[in-house]
C-alpha cells in the first residue's frame, strides 16, 4: 500500500438496530410478554468519507449522532449493516492480528491500565500483548514519558493518580505500540484546561513524529481547534459537512458577534440582539450581512470607546448546525 | 505469547499478593464445606465398621483436605459477571488487542493460583494436624497431582467461559448456572468421591467433563491408582480439554458476531 | 374514589408482574438447592440408615427445618443487614437515625424479601414429608417446643448477625466474616451431635447454628429435653442482651464520627 493510497474509507456505512418498543400502562405489559414490537433505529444512515494517511481529523456531533456507533465500526467492534469500511487496507470486522496491531481506540472514560499497579506495570503489559521487541517499546514508552511529563508519577500505582494524570497514562499505554491509525474518543473529557493542553501537544507531536492517521471525536472545541485542519459533522447518523475548520464557520455562521464599549450606557436593540452585558460592554449579534452596516451605525450614532467584530464562537455555530433539521441538507443552510 | 503469560502472571501475582488477606478470608469460609462433608462421611464409616466405600476416616481426611487446594484451583473467571464484561466495556477494550481476551483470563488467574496455592500450605499444615489424615503418595501421585490440578484448571476455565458466554444472546441466565453449578457438585467429586456415588450415576459422570475437574486430581493424589489409571486420567483431561476448546471457539466466533450485530 | 381504586389496582399488578419474574427466579434457585441437599441426604443414606444416631426422616426433618429458617434469614434478617452495612459504608445511616422509632428496631424490620418466603413454605413442606415418613402424631408440646425454639434460634442468629454488622461501624471490610458466616451456616443441615467435641463447641457458641435448625428439629423429634430448651432460652436473651450492648457502642461511634 503506497502512502497515497487513502488511510481510511468509508463508503455508504449504514447501521441499524432493532430496538424493542417498550410502552407504559397495564394492556401494553400483557401484550408484550405475548409479542414483541420493535422499531429500527437508524444510528448511521449512509455515511461515507476518505482520509488520506497523516490527517487529523475532527468528528463532530452532539450525542446520539452516530459518532461513536462509526468510530467502533471503523475500529472492528460492530459490524455495519451495509456499506464498506476499509482502514489501512484492512476490514476492520474481520479483526485481523495485523490490523489490532496496527491501530488504537481510546475512549475518554474507559480505564484499561491495571488499578493496584504502577502505569509502568501496565505499559510492560502493552509490551507483551503487542509483542513490541524490548528495545523499541523502551524508546517509545521513555520518550512518551518525557512528553507527557510524567516521569514521577509512573511509580505510583494508578488508583493513587487524578483523573487527568490517569488520561495521560492510558493515552500513552495505547501509543506504545506505534498505530498508524488513532481513534481518539472524548479523551479530554472531565480534564483541567492545563491537562488538556498537554494531551492535544502530545497528539499533535505524535501526529507529527510517526504521520500516523488521527480521527478524534471531543466536545472540547478547544481540541478540535488546536488539532484539526478538516472536520467532520455528523447528525442523525448522516453527514452535514466534510471540508476545512474554517470553511465550517464560514458556511453555517450565519451571525458575527459585535462587542461595543460604550462611553455612556444606552440602549442598544435597536442595532441588533442583545446577547449579554459585561459591565459597560455590550454584546450584540447581527446577522453577517449588516455587520458593517450596523457597525458604521454604531460608531457614527453613539459614543464608542471601543468595538470589536467576532465571529461567534464555534460552540454556538454547531450547536445552530445540530439544531437545524438533517433533511433541510446542506444547500438550504443560510450562509 | 509465552512472554505474554508470564507478564500477566507477573501482574496477577503482585496484584493478588497486595489482597492475601482477602483471599486468606476466602479460603477460610471455604474450609466449612469440606469440613462438614468430612465429618459426616467420618460418621458413616465409623457406622459402618471404619470404612465406607473404600475410604476410612483417615482418607477421607486426606481426601478432603487435597479438596480445599483442587477447590481453589478450580476457581476461575465466573459465568455470571460476563454479562458485566460485556456492559461495561472491557469486552469492547479486549476485543481491540491482538489476542484472545481467553489467554488473558487463563494468564491473569494462573498466576493468581500460584499466590493460592502459597497461602494455602500453612492452612493444610494447619487441617493435617486437627484431622489427621492418611496420606502416603509417591512420587509419581505427585507429578501426576501437579499436572492434574492445571488440566484441572484449564477444563473448567473452558467450559465456564463457554457457559458465560450464553450472556451474548441472554442475561435471564441464573437458572441455567444454577442448574450447571448443581450438576456439577453432585458428578464431580466435590461433594462426595466418585466411588461412592450409586453407579448409575458414575455413569452418567463419565460423560461429563465435571470429574475430571475435580475428583480425578484429589483421586491422583490420595487414592492408589495404578501407573496406568494415573496416566490415563491425564490423558482424559486433556480430551476435555480439546472439547472444551472446541465450544470456546465456536460459542466465541458466535457471540462476537452477536455483539458486533447488536453492540453492547 | 373508584378510579382511586384502579389507579392502585394497576400499580399493584404491575408490580405483581415484576415480582413474578423474580419469583420464578427463586423458585428455580430454591427448587435446585432442595434437589442437591435431597440427593446428599440420599448418597449418605444408600451407604448407612443411621447417622450420628439419626435416621434418615428424621434428618430430612432436619433438612427441612434448615431449609426453613434460611427461607426466613434471607426474608428478614439479611437483607436488613445487609441495607444496614451498605447504610455504614456510604454513610447514609443517617437517614435511619433521625426517624422518631428505634434505630435498632428501625434497621431490623424495614427491608423485606418476599419472594425467600418461599424457602419457608419448602422448608416446611420437607419438614410435613419427614414427619409422616416418621407416622409420628404430633403432641401439643413437641409443636410448642418446636415454635419457640424456632423462635429462639432465630433470635440468636439476628443477634449475632447484628454484632457482626455493628463491627463494620469500626472495621469497614466484614463481608469476609459473612462469608464465613455463611459456610459454617451450612453446617446446620446435619445434626451438630455428629461433630468433633471441639467443633460442636465452636458451632454451638460461637455461632448458635446448632440451635437455630438442631434444637427445633430435636423438638419434633421428641429428644428435646426441657434443659437444652432453657439453655437455649438463657443464650438468646443473653445475645439479645449482648447485640442491643454492641449496637449502643457502634451507634456512639457512628455518630461521633459523622459529627
Amino acid at each position: 500500500m503506497s502512502t497515497l493510497d487513502p488511510a481510511i474509507t468509508v463508503a455508504e456505512l449504514r447501521k441499524f438496530y432493532r430496538v424493542p418498543v417498550r410502552e407504559g400502562g397495564l394492556v401494553a405489559s400483557l401484550r408484550s410478554l405475548v409479542r414483541r414490537r420493535v422499531r429500527e433505529v437508524r444510528a448511521v444512515d449512509g455515511v461515507s468519507f476518505t482520509i488520506a494517511p497523516g490527517e487529523i481529523v475532527g468528528f463532530l456531533g452532539p450525542n446520539g449522532a452516530g459518532k461513536t456507533t462509526t468510530l467502533k465500526m471503523l475500529a472492528g467492534l460492530l459490524h455495519p449493516t451495509s456499506g464498506e469500511v476499509r482502514v489501512l487496507g484492512h476490514v476492520p470486522q474481520r479483526r485481523e492480528r495485523e490490523y489490532l496491531r496496527r491501530m488504537t481506540l481510546v475512549m475518554g472514560n474507559r480505564n484499561q491500565l491495571q488499578w493496584d499497579l504502577p502505569a509502568l506495570d501496565s505499559f510492560d503489559l502493552q509490551r507483551a500483548i503487542y509483542r513490541i521487541p524490548q528495545a523499541e517499546f523502551r524508546r517509545a514508552r521513555d520518550e512518551y514519558i518525557e512528553l507527557m511529563g510524567v516521569g514521577d508519577l509512573v511509580s505510583k500505582p494508578v488508583r493513587n493518580l487524578s483523573l487527568g494524570e490517569r488520561m495521560k497514562m492510558e493515552i500513552i499505554a495505547a501509543l506504545l505500540h506505534r498505530p498508524q491509525v488513532l481513534f481518539l474518543d472524548e479523551p479530554t473529557i472531565g480534564l483541567d484546561v492545563t491537562m488538556q493542553r498537554r494531551i492535544r501537544g502530545f497528539i499533535a507531536e505524535y501526529n507529527r513524529r510517526t504521520g500516523a492517521t488521527v480521527m478524534l471525536t471531543s466536545h472540547y472545541m478547544a481540541d478540535v481547534e488546536a488539532l484539526c485542519r478538516r472536520v467532520i459533522v455528523i447528525h442523525h447518523g448522516l453527514v452535514l459537512y466534510d471540508g476545512p475548520l474554517t470553511g465550517l464557520v464560514e458556511r453555517f455562521a450565519a451571525y458575527r458577534q459585535i462587542g461595543v464599549t460604550l462611553a455612556e450606557p444606552a440602549d442598544l436593540e435597536p442595532y441588533g440582539e442583545v446577547m449579554g452585558v459585561d459591565g459597560a460592554k455590550v454584546t450584540l449579534r447581527v446577522p453577517k450581512a449588516e455587520a458593517s452596516r450596523v457597525t458604521a451605525r454604531l460608531l457614527a450614532e453613539l459614543a464608542v470607546e471601543d468595538l470589536t467584530i467576532e465571529e461567534p464562537p464555534i460552540d454556538d455555530v454547531i450547536e445552530q448546525v445540530f439544531a437545524a433539521d438533517a433533511d433541510v441538507g446542506l444547500e438550504a443552510l443560510p450562509s | 505469547m509465552i512472554d505474554f503469560y508470564i507478564t500477566m502472571a507477573r501482574t496477577a501475582v503482585m496484584e493478588q499478593f497486595q489482597y492475601r488477606t482477602a483471599n486468606y478470608f476466602y479460603m477460610i469460609g471455604m474450609i466449612a464445606e469440606p469440613v462438614i462433608y468430612l465429618v459426616v462421611w467420618s460418621t458413616v464409616a465409623a457406622a459402618q465398621g471404619g470404612e465406607v466405600g473404600g475410604y476410612t476416616p483417615g482418607t477421607f481426611a486426606a481426601y478432603y483436605i487435597v479438596w480445599t487446594l483442587v477447590r481453589n484451583m478450580n476457581i476461575v473467571f465466573t459465568p455470571y459477571a460476563w454479562e458485566w464484561r460485556i456492559k461495561d466495556g472491557t469486552l469492547s477494550a479486549e476485543l481491540l488487542r491482538p489476542i484472545h481476551p481467553i489467554h488473558g483470563d487463563i494468564a491473569y488467574f494462573g498466576g493468581w493460583k500460584l499466590v493460592v496455592i502459597v497461602l494455602w500450605l500453612p492452612l493444610a499444615a494447619l487441617l493435617s494436624l486437627l484431622f489427621r489424615p492418611t496420606l502416603s503418595p509417591t512420587l509419581l501421585e505427585i507429578g501426576v497431582f501437579a499436572v492434574a490440578i492445571w488440566g484441572a484448571y484449564l477444563i473448567r476455565t473452558a467450559f465456564l467461559w463457554a457457559l458465560g458466554m450464553v450472556s451474548f444472546w441472554t442475561t435471564r441466565v441464573s437458572a441455567l448456572f444454577e442448574l450447571y453449578f448443581a450438576l456439577e457438585l453432585l458428578l464431580s467429586g466435590r461433594l462426595v468421591p466418585m466411588s461412592l456415588l450409586p453407579p448409575w450415576a458414575q455413569r452418567l459422570a463419565d460423560f461429563l467433563p465435571f470429574q475430571w475437574t475435580f475428583g480425578f486430581p484429589i483421586e491422583a493424589l490420595v487414592g492408589e491408582l495404578p501407573p496406568a489409571q494415573l496416566l490415563g486420567g491425564l490423558g482424559m483431561q486433556l480430551l476435555w480439554i480439546a472439547v472444551g476448546w472446541a465450544l470456546v471457539q465456536l460459542v466465541w466466533r458466535a457471540g462476537v458476531r452477536r455483539y458486533g450485530a447488536v453492540g453492547g | 374514589m373508584f378510579r382511586l381504586m384502579y389507579h392502585y389496582f394497576r400499580v399493584g399488578a404491575l408490580n405483581e408482574l415484576q415480582y413474578r419474574v423474580n419469583f420464578l427466579v427463586q423458585l428455580l434457585q430454591s427448587a435446585i438447592a432442595l434437589g442437591v441437599g435431597l440427593a446428599g441426604l440420599g448418597v449418605v443414606f444408600s451407604h448407612t440408615t443411621d447417622l450420628g444416631g439419626w435416621t434418615r426422616p428424621e434428618l430430612l426433618a432436619v433438612m427441612g427445618v434448615h431449609t426453613l429458617m434460611l427461607g426466613l434469614i434471607n426474608a428478614v434478617i439479611e437483607p436488613n443487614m445487609q441495607r444496614l452495612m451498605n447504610d455504614v459504608q456510604q454513610g447514609t445511616l443517617d437517614y435511619a437515625l433521625t426517624k422518631p422509632a428505634d434505630a435498632q428496631v428501625l434497621v431490623s424490620v424495614r427491608e423485606l424479601r418476599l419472594w425467600s418466603l418461599l424457602d419457608v413454605i419448602l422448608g416446611a413442606i420437607v419438614l410435613g414429608v419427614a414427619l409422616a415418613q416418621l407416622g409420628g402424631q404430633l403432641g401439643l408440646w413437641q409443636t410448642l417446643g418446636f415454635a419457640v425454639a424456632l423462635l429462639l434460634g432465630g433470635l440468636m442468629i439476628y443477634s449475632l448477625w447484628l454484632m457482626v454488622t455493628t463491627v463494620a461501624f469500626w472495621v469497614v471490610r466484614v463481608d469476609n466474616i459473612l462469608n464465613l458466616f455463611e459456610g459454617l451456616y451450612a453446617a446446620g443441615r446435619w445434626p451438630v451431635g455428629i461433630y468433633p467435641g471441639w467443633l460442636r463447641g465452636l458451632l454451638t457458641f460461637l455461632v448458635p447454628v446448632a440451635f437455630a435448625v438442631t434444637v427445633p428439629a430435636e423438638a419434633l423429634t421428641g429428644r428435646l429435653t426441657a434443659a437444652t430448651l432453657g439453655l437455649a432460652a438463657a443464650i438468646a436473651g443473653g445475645l439479645l442482651l449482648l447485640a442491643r450492648l454492641v449496637w449502643r457502642i457502634g451507634l456512639r461511634r457512628y455518630a461521633g464520627a459523622s459529627a
